[in-house]
């Protein structure tokens, strides 16, 4: 519209000068604005299909052959340099990727300050950290039951004899050796849960209204959590009335995470490693109300109190304990 | 002031044939007999129609009455737009819209967020609200930015206030002349400016110029009689804001403020549409480019991303990010400052600037239609040659004329100096001791002060050898005897003869001598010496100068004894058989700068076109002089002299050059008006009226060229207005010139607009490199929410880390590239073509995007990846990872060596990702900035420092980053987390690489021009 809008509001302008009407020249020369300006307006109408005509033309040329305003062999000339350009940025950026991984380690994180201090996990696993059951209805609780026998699988006294070594409580298992050796990993046995080990009590508790929750902290390649001195866990009403909570048993009974399964020798040499557990059994929960729990991790170089991570060094979970 | 005023005492032109007086072809302008018939009415008839008593004037209470009626005595402004509406426009305009949907579109997302879930996350409120302040404030800079420029030009157009003497309750008053009203009586002198329409009822001698009206500069007299029908041509009206050059009148009152004859014009010039500016257009199309691309991309991965079946608030989220990427934030505000910066610059170069996007529309001009008088040329009359002893002598005409190296030795020089000194009216006023002479302020007309000045720089002290020769009789020039004469007694106490000296039109002195003076001695005057006068004069006259003759004779003694008593009335004294003593011709010599200047604007490829209301002749010599003409091409008057053949004969195609009067315009179809523009590349137009200019314009314009026009009168408001650009001149201009203008020069100077039109070039340079250099991160921005829709790895970046790239690191270094120098061709290439050569061509697009942005894409993902990997996140494991990463309940995310994640600590990952992501882009934005400097030439040619503000933009790129990094950062919803040092350098590879592919590109559009290349590569 630009085009032709143009001359038009010329036109305007050298009306806008009013003429000497008896000068018979300027007369005849209004008159031929006057005539100019139906032209002008023709050529706005004849233009729209004009410009109608050019996008299709730019679409396709037939004349020229163009596509787009390109020719074909424009066009593949276009196709060949991007080509030429992105394989050669893709073989950069293999490169530089290439040499990167080259420089790491597969066996240990070249940096360990972001997944430190360790954080702590419950299961069985819920979304939304909230046990609601109802100890005489089997189809509440039956999921979280299902979920813990599928997790302590891995447990099994049979696997565990059969994969891991046994090793002396009390003390970190250091094995020497070069990175890429194969590391023994400690037997965890789903018996050391005692009673909530599923064993005994297929329903972990659930179906007495005595729920059994294990503990589990996070791996970090090459950690030694507690510095010497096994991490204990304890757990305590998080905002409340304390009596709410009358008692817990933990498995083992020492409510610790042994020395000797630490450190962690990362995925790739120490293959059969099982994380060790701490399994909270608690046995007098208030009933038919929401208990906030939370199980805090204690240990010299655990942390428990970071305002912004509230699974680090601990857990809040609520038991919601019907009937 | 000094030197405005000086403008308009002197504005009078050469015309050394004789003008039979330019007859108001604007009298066609506008039926003005309808509302103006004061100069036929009577002195009684108009004291009783205004009320008023011409000795008296008006009592001071009917005064103040009718000046509550009808308002002050000024023009009014062109209706500005509301400041509100401005700032408004700024917070709507381009990429603000898009950037208020994303604001929107935040609040939706949080508002679905929250009516789920109370304690959702306010990061999307946050994000809004981050969006809407970055919005106001951008358009409140830019706001600010564009007032402050407009400042410029505003405290400009101020005018000084100027005074009336009006006489009221029958004494006289000084009064501002706003406060006139109708029927006041004022008395005007020469060096006044008429304060208001005015109709004369006394004169003494009142000449005024009405050039400011007409563009006429012949001074016109004004006396009280009506001489004709029409007002304009009645020679017993004064118009407002015309000059009085000198005697005395008195006048009424009839017209005021809009409704004065100028008024009327100034209002006819607002009404002729303004086009919209260049860079206007070219910004637009950069903006619907953008925002095109945007909301594409954000549509097409919004349904990608709802048939991926992310949920609807997170396909919103994601469309927010890439509508954020994709807008540059920064940009508004880099436009603006650097061309406002350049507004700054061309000030100092003595051009101000009305709107900033004026400056570009200059450096896409393509055509000049100039002024002649005080743009090409100094705007007063010179001597230029003498002839004396039969021989032409030149005389200095540069602007200080202090180099007269013509031989003064000759007794006919003597003779000739006293002739030229005496017999002239003119007088320097007083008061200008200190003055250098040529800043002089003269009463008198133009020659005789170019006589004047002339005298006083060869002879020293004209005013005590006057009084040392006293005048006895004299005869001021008028048009009927064409000459002007007068008696002196002689400074030799011996002589007590009287000396007679006279001066006029060559032909008419000759005619009154008898003699010739050669070598001091009288000679008979015979054939061959008038031969020789003749010659010279038709040479002189044939540059275009005025020529003047001089004569003399001493009186004998006993004729006229020392007590005779002269009378002009009846002539008893000899005014023939004279002593012709000699010719001198004066000319508007052109500037000095201006040759050069038109030699630039030849190499630039701009046309320039002379349009003057002056003789062919003479704008035809001052065209060659500058060059305007150049020195090897002809009109077709010229060929048709070398070759002894008709006009009509000679093929018109040969002519390069054509010279073409009003009159000849004034017949010419617009058809034929384009082939004279389309086939001639010198152009002078030649007694041309100021309507005419606007038919010039237009013609131009025709010619699909942007056309800059200068101009100084009144009646040039509509071609200034037309005009893609029009040039007020600051010093002779009127202020109606000045209102339509877009730029005013300070100095009159056609240079400056040479130097004006470098720099709108540059700055069109500079915005394509600032546009380049803003838009190659966008894609770095945009790639990384692609790839997390597509790939579904941790998001790379994060909104507010790219908000800080926009409004942080890279804002300096973009206003940093509008201080870039120019590269070596911008003189040298063809004025931009308003619809081919866009701003953003999509050369720069692709160049910008699809290589360097994903170049930069590319170095980012490096840096990302780098930092997830050795924190224990192979690349492998991050793809289709984020149902996992972004799940709040999973606290025990597995990593490639088997440790497990809270989601805190995933988090943070994530957000030291952001910043290995930012800083990589902000190293590779290092490299971009410095590519950013030439578009053609090396890094290297241009000179790495010579431009020190980009080393300031880096250095605030790094040390917004360190900030950023260093714990500032850390505030809760800016997530930025600390980078070990070495991380900051995994970019720098990509960045070299950026640096050494640009100059491979450069380096093969410079050796290849043409080429396949240079046509893809060159934006």
């Amino acid at each position: 519209m630009e085009r032709n809008s143009k001359p038009a509001g010329a036109e305007d302008a050298s009306r806008n000068l009013p003429t000497k009407p008896e000068n018979e020249n300027e007369g005849n020369q209004l008159h031929s604005e006057d005539r100019d300006e139906v032209e002008a307006q023709a050529a706005a109408q004849w233009s729209l299909a004009a410009k109608m005509q050019q996008v299709k033309n730019y679409l396709w040329n037939p004349e020229k052959r163009e596509f787009l305003g390109r020719s074909g062999q424009s066009w593949s000339l276009i196709l060949v340099f991007y080509l030429i350009f992105y394989a050669f940025l893709a073989g950069m950026f293999a490169l530089c990727m290439y040499t990167m991984l080259l420089t790491i380690s597969p066996y240990i994180p070249t940096y360990r300050d972001r997944v430190n201090p360790p954080g702590v996990m419950i299961r069985p696993y819920t979304y939304s950290f909230a046990f609601n059951f109802n100890a005489s209805e089997r189809s509440t609780w039956i999921s979280y039951v299902d979920s813990l026998h599928h997790f302590l699988q891995a447990y099994n006294d049979s696997i565990q004899d059969e994969k891991n070594v046994n090793c002396t409580p009390g003390q970190y298992f250091i094995q020497e050796g070069a990175e890429d050796k194969e590391k023994k990993a400690c037997q965890f046995k789903r018996s050391f849960l005692g009673n909530c080990s599923g064993l005994d009590d297929l329903t972990f508790g659930y179906s007495t209204g005595q729920p059994c929750v294990l503990l589990k902290m996070n791996r970090i390649v090459g950690f030694h959590p507690g510095n010497g001195e096994p991490v204990k866990v304890n757990c305590h009403v998080q905002k409340g009335n304390k009596s709410d909570l009358k008692s817990m048993d933990f498995y083992p009974e020492t409510g610790t995470f042994d020395l000797s399964y630490y450190p962690y020798y990362g995925k790739l040499t120490h293959v059969n490693y099982t994380s060790p557990l701490v399994a909270v059994h608690f046995t007098e929960v208030k009933k038919n109300r929401a208990v906030g729990v939370e199980c805090q991790l204690k240990g010299r170089n655990i942390q428990n109190n970071i305002t912004n991570d509230r699974f680090v060094g601990r857990v809040l979970f609520t038991l919601n304990i019907g009937g | 002031m000094s030197e405005a005023r000086l403008g308009l005492w002197s504005s009078m032109t050469s015309k050394v044939h004789s003008c039979s007086g330019i007859l108001w072809p604007e009298s066609s302008f506008f039926p003005l007999s309808q509302w103006l018939y004061d100069h036929r009415l009577s002195t009684k008839e108009l004291e009783e129609k205004y009320g008023t008593n011409i000795l008296q004037g008006l009592t001071n209470m009917r005064a103040a009455e009718i000046l509550a009626r009808d308002g002050p005595n000024v023009l009014s402004p062109p209706k500005e737009t509301p400041e509100i509406i401005k700032f408004l426009k700024q917070m709507i305009g381009g990429f603000s819209s898009l950037l208020w949907a994303g604001a929107v579109l935040c609040f939706i997302a949080y508002l679905i967020e929250f009516s789920k879930d109370k304690s959702a996350s306010l990061d999307n409120l946050y994000l809004g609200g981050v969006l809407i302040v970055v919005v106001i404030l951008t358009g409140m800079f830019a706001y600010y930015q564009e007032a402050k420029s407009t400042n410029i030009i505003a405290s400009f157009t101020k005018m000084i206030p100027r005074n009336a003497l009006v006489i009221r309750n029958g004494e006289k008053y000084e009064i501002p002349a706003e406060h006139l009203v109708l029927g006041d009586i004022v008395e005007i002198k020469g060096g006044d400016q008429i304060p208001a329409d005015i109709r004369i009822l006394t004169s003494q001698g009142c000449k005024v110029d009405n050039s400011s009206l007409t563009g006429e500069s012949e001074p016109q007299f004004r006396s009280c009689e009506v001489t004709h029908e029409n007002p304009l041509e009645s020679k017993n009206i004064g118009f407002y804001s015309t000059t009085c050059l000198e005697g005395t009148a008195t006048g009424m009152v009839i017209n005021t403020g809009d409704r004065t004859v100028i008024g009327r014009i100034a209002s006819l010039a607002s009404s002729v549409g303004h086009e919209k500016t260049p860079i206007a257009i070219e910004i637009e199309h950069f903006v619907h480019i953008v925002a095109g691309v945007a909301v594409s991309i954000g549509i097409v991965f919004f349904i990608i991303a709802i048939c991926m079946k992310y949920r609807v608030l997170d396909a919103v989220i994601f469309l927010i990010g890439i509508i954020l990427a994709n807008v540059p934030e920064g940009l508004v505000a880099a436009v603006t400052v650097s061309l406002s910066l350049t507004a700054k610059r061309m000030a100092k170069k003595n051009c101000l600037v009305k709107n900033l996007e004026a400056v570009e529309t200059l450096g896409s001009t393509s055509i000049i239609c100039s002024d002649k008088t005080g743009t090409l040329t100094q705007n007063r009359m010179t001597v230029a040659h003498l002839w004396f002893d039969n021989e032409i002598y030149q005389a200095d005409t540069s602007e200080n004329q202090k180099d007269q190296i013509f031989d003064q030795s000759s007794a006919t020089w003597t003779s000739l100096s006293k002739i030229v000194m005496l017999c002239n009216r003119a007088e320097f006023k007083s008061g200008q001791e200190s003055v250098p002479i040529m800043k002089k302020i003269v009463m008198g007309d133009a020659s005789e002060a170019a006589l004047l000045k002339f005298s006083e720089v060869v002879m020293g002290d004209v005013i005590e050898r006057r009084k040392k020769n006293r005048k006895v009789v004299e005869i001021p020039f008028n048009s009927v005897n064409k000459f002007q004469l007068s008696i002196h007694e002689t400074d030799d106490p011996n002589d007590k003869r009287f000396l007679l000296v006279m001066k006029g039109a060559p032909e008419r002195i000759l005619e009154k001598c008898s003699t010739i003076m050669i070598n001091g001695q009288e000679q008979p005057l015979d054939e061959s010496s008038v031969k020789a006068f003749q010659d010279a004069y038709m040479e002189l006259g044939g540059l275009g100068e005025r020529v003047l003759g001089f004569c003399h004779l001493y009186l004998p003694e006993d004729e006229f004894p020392d007590n005779y008593s002269f009378d002009v009335e009846s002539m008893n004294f000899p005014t023939s058989d004279l002593c012709f003593v000699g010719l001198i011709s004066l000319i508007d010599p052109p500037r000095s700068t201006v040759p050069d200047a038109v030699i630039k604007c030849r190499s630039a490829g701009i046309k320039v076109i002379m349009v003057t209301g002056d003789h062919p002749i003479t704008a035809k010599a001052i065209a060659r002089s500058v060059g305007i003409i150049s020195a090897n091409s002809e009109t077709v008057e010229d060929i048709a002299k070398r070759l002894k053949i008709p006009v009509e004969k000679v093929n018109k195609r040969e002519a390069k050059a054509a010279v073409v009067s009003g009159m000849e315009l004034k017949e010419m179809s617009p058809e034929q008006l384009d082939e004279l523009l389309a086939n001639h590349t010198e152009i002078v137009f030649a007694r041309t009226s100021p309507q005419q200019k606007l038919v010039i314009v237009e013609g131009c314009q025709r010619q699909n060229a942007i056309v800059a026009v200068t101009g100084d009168g009144v009646n040039d408001s509509p071609a200034l207005k037309k005009a893609d650009i029009g040039i007020a001149m600051g010093c002779a201009g009127s202020d109606a010139a000045k209102i339509a203008a877009d730029m005013v020069l300070l100095d009159d100077n056609f240079s400056s607009i040479v130097t004006g039109i470098e720099e709108g070039r540059l700055i069109f340079d500079n915005l394509k490199k600032i546009i380049a250099f803003t838009l190659t991160k966008n894609i770095a921005e945009l790639i990384p929410f692609l790839i997390f829709i597509i790939a579904g790895v941790p998001l790379p970046i994060g909104t507010i880390a790219i908000l800080f790239i926009d409004l942080g690191t890279d804002i300096i270094p973009s206003i940093a590239l509008a201080y870039e120098k120019a590269e070596s061709d911008i003189m040298n290439r063809k004025p931009r073509h308003k619809k081919k050569d866009r701003l953003v061509n999509h050369q720069l697009a692709l160049y910008s995007y699809l290589q360097i942005g994903i170049l930069q894409s590319v170095g980012g993902f490096f840096a990302y990846f780098t930092v997830y990997t050795v924190q224990g996140f192979k690349p492998d494991l991050l793809l289709y990872l984020r149902p996992l990463w972004e799940n709040d309940s999973l606290n025990d995310l597995e990593d490639s060596y088997g440790q497990e994640w809270t989601k805190y600590q995933r988090q943070y990952l994530e957000w030291t990702g952001y910043t290995a992501y930012f800083v990589a882009v902000m190293v590779q934005q290092i490299a971009d900035v410095i590519i950013r400097k030439t578009r053609i030439n090396s890094v290297f040619q241009q000179g790495l420092f010579r431009n020190k503000y980009i080393w300031v933009g880096i250095a605030s790129q790094i040390i917004i980053a360190v900030i950023l990094s260093s714990g500032f950062g850390s505030i809760p919803v800016l997530n930025f987390t600390t980078l070990r040092i070495q991380y900051w350098f995994v970019a720098v590879p990509y960045a070299i690489v950026i640096w050494l592919y640009d100059e491979f590109r450069k380096l093969l559009v410079r050796h290849y021009p043409g080429s396949w290349w240079d046509k893809t590569m060159y934006y």
